[in-house]
């Protein structure tokens, strides 16, 4: 009984293929409205917008300082009893509301300390020679901060695909909980989970990839 | 013209009869999908003694079932938040439950049931349990009935989400305690080496589900009403003999 499966394993990776398209989606919304909402964040903060910035100070501490299954929990069950008519969040906008907040309150800090890192003689040239703020910011300091900030970008994106994998206790039949209710079939756990895992793999090497693919184009300004 | 009234009347009539159609909304039923052979999946399709039993009630009622498959732990917060109807994923009727749910007539009387790895001659049964390390299903009522047992401090109780019954083979855990149908499955059909310890030390009824509003009440009489009539017609018993080889659906 210890031999692989392997003609099980080769089955199992067309019907678990079939969920990546959704653990993709669940993903993706969920990094394009975190950054959004995550770049909202920083600005509030490195200007320091009155009565937004204590806001979103406390926004991202909790996010930040809750696990994201409680909070998917919280958005998934804990509102609907508050409010009945909250159960039309069904499980797929749970998760994607759930990334998005857990995500932004991390990006916030990282896209902030970015910001707040490109050199100060930057943006006093910038001024000098009649940029407005908005200007300035747009010209000089985002397309800065956009290069310190990639890498550390992409690697919340990696973490919030395999984040995605908490979706299945909300009922979402994400590549995770297909592979646990096939497992559950089939009781070949170390078949199933090593085809999963190698799936996962493949798709974060594939953007790890894009990433360095980024981070020439982005640096060739500085290289000589 | 004509086709063009004709096509209009159609059309209202549609209309008219839209709320009617609005009632036959699928009966949304849980399960985790990870509880063999009572709900599982193979090769992408949801099989299962729960979920035939179900697809026959649905028969019965003339209405659609529409399956959500979710871990066990999020099930009962499906069915609290109104995303779900009920749950069949053989849950058994317990005080506790009572207070919160309505639960339909039973329809699978079973026993609980302790496994242990293949040759272990320390475990004959639910009384040598004692300092042992005892796996369960998390949200299951086993828990429940070994902490009820004179000598329960002297068990380490473990909660597992799936995969108790391997973690019992590879020796991590003394023993689990399963219903005894779906452990004497298991042992018959997965390859994995587990052995029945002993006889069952527990009656358990497991039923479905409802919310305690009027439409849970209503639901679940009709519910009752459809389990009354596969059990007149022998279909419960047909299907039960199917996955298990015996009728488990009566006391």
């Amino acid at each position: 009984m210890d031999v692989l499966n392997v003609e099980y394993m080769v089955g199992l990776i067309p019907i678990l293929l079939g969920y990546l398209p959704l653990t993709l989606q669940l993903a993706g919304t969920g990094m394009v409205l975190a950054l959004i909402l995550a770049c909202l964040f920083a600005v509030v903060r490195v200007l320091r917008i009155p009565v937004l910035n204590q806001l979103t100070i406390v926004f991202i501490s909790f996010f930040r300082g809750t696990p994201l299954l409680v909070q998917l929990f919280l958005f998934y069950y804990g509102l609907p009893q508050l409010v009945s008519a909250l159960t039309v969040i069904d499980g797929i906008t749970a998760t994607i509301m759930g990334l998005t907040m857990h995500f932004s309150a991390y990006m916030a800090e990282s896209i902030r300390a970015a910001i707040v890192g490109v050199d100060r003689s930057q943006t006093e040239a910038a001024l000098s020679i009649g940029m407005t703020n908005g200007q300035m910011m747009r010209r000089i300091v985002l397309p800065q901060a956009t290069r310190v900030a990639l890498p550390t970008l992409m690697n919340y994106f990696i973490d919030m695909i395999k984040a995605t994998s908490l979706a299945f206790t909300l009922g979402v039949t994400e590549l995770m909980g297909a592979t646990q209710k096939e497992a559950a079939g089939s009781f070949l756990y170390f078949e199933a989970f090593i085809v999963a895992a190698v799936i996962y793999w493949i798709v974060v090497e594939m953007l790890s990839k894009l990433q360095h693919y980024l981070e020439i184009r982005l640096n060739k300004a500085y290289s000589r | 013209m004509k086709t063009l009234l004709i096509n209009m009347l159609l059309m209202i009539s549609l209309v008219a009869s839209a709320p009617l159609l609005a009632q036959e909304d699928p009966l949304k039923v849980g399960m985790s999908g990870q509880y063999f052979p009572f709900t599982f999946v193979e090769q992408d399709k949801l099989k299962g003694f729960d979920v035939d039993v179900m697809k026959a009630i649905g028969k019965e009622l003339g209405r659609e079932i529409q399956f959500e498959t979710a871990n066990f732990s999020g099930l009962m917060g499906m069915l609290e938040s109104g995303r779900i109807d009920t749950v069949a994923n053989q849950i058994t009727i317990t005080e506790e439950r009572k207070k919160a749910y309505i639960f339909s007539e039973p329809y699978v009387y079973d026993g609980a049931q302790v496994v242990t790895k293949e040759g272990n001659t320390e475990i004959q049964g639910v009384e040598d349990l004692k300092g042992k390390t005892v796996a369960v299903n998390l949200g299951s009522n086993f828990a429940e009935l070994l902490r009820e047992l004179p000598y329960s401090d002297q068990i380490d109780i473990k909660t597992y989400e799936s995969n108790l019954e391997r973690d019992t083979a590879l020796g991590r855990v003394d023993a689990f305690v399963m219903d005894r149908v779906s452990a004497s499955q298991i042992i018959k059909e997965k390859p994995l080496p587990l052995e029945l310890a002993g006889p069952t030390f527990s009656q358990i009824t497991n039923a479905y589900p409802f919310r305690d509003t009027e439409a849970g009440r209503e639901l679940r009489d009709q519910v009752n009403e459809a389990l009354a009539a596969l059990r007149d017609k022998g279909e419960l018993k047909t299907i039960s003999e199917k996955w298990f080889g015996t009728d488990i659906t009566r006391p």
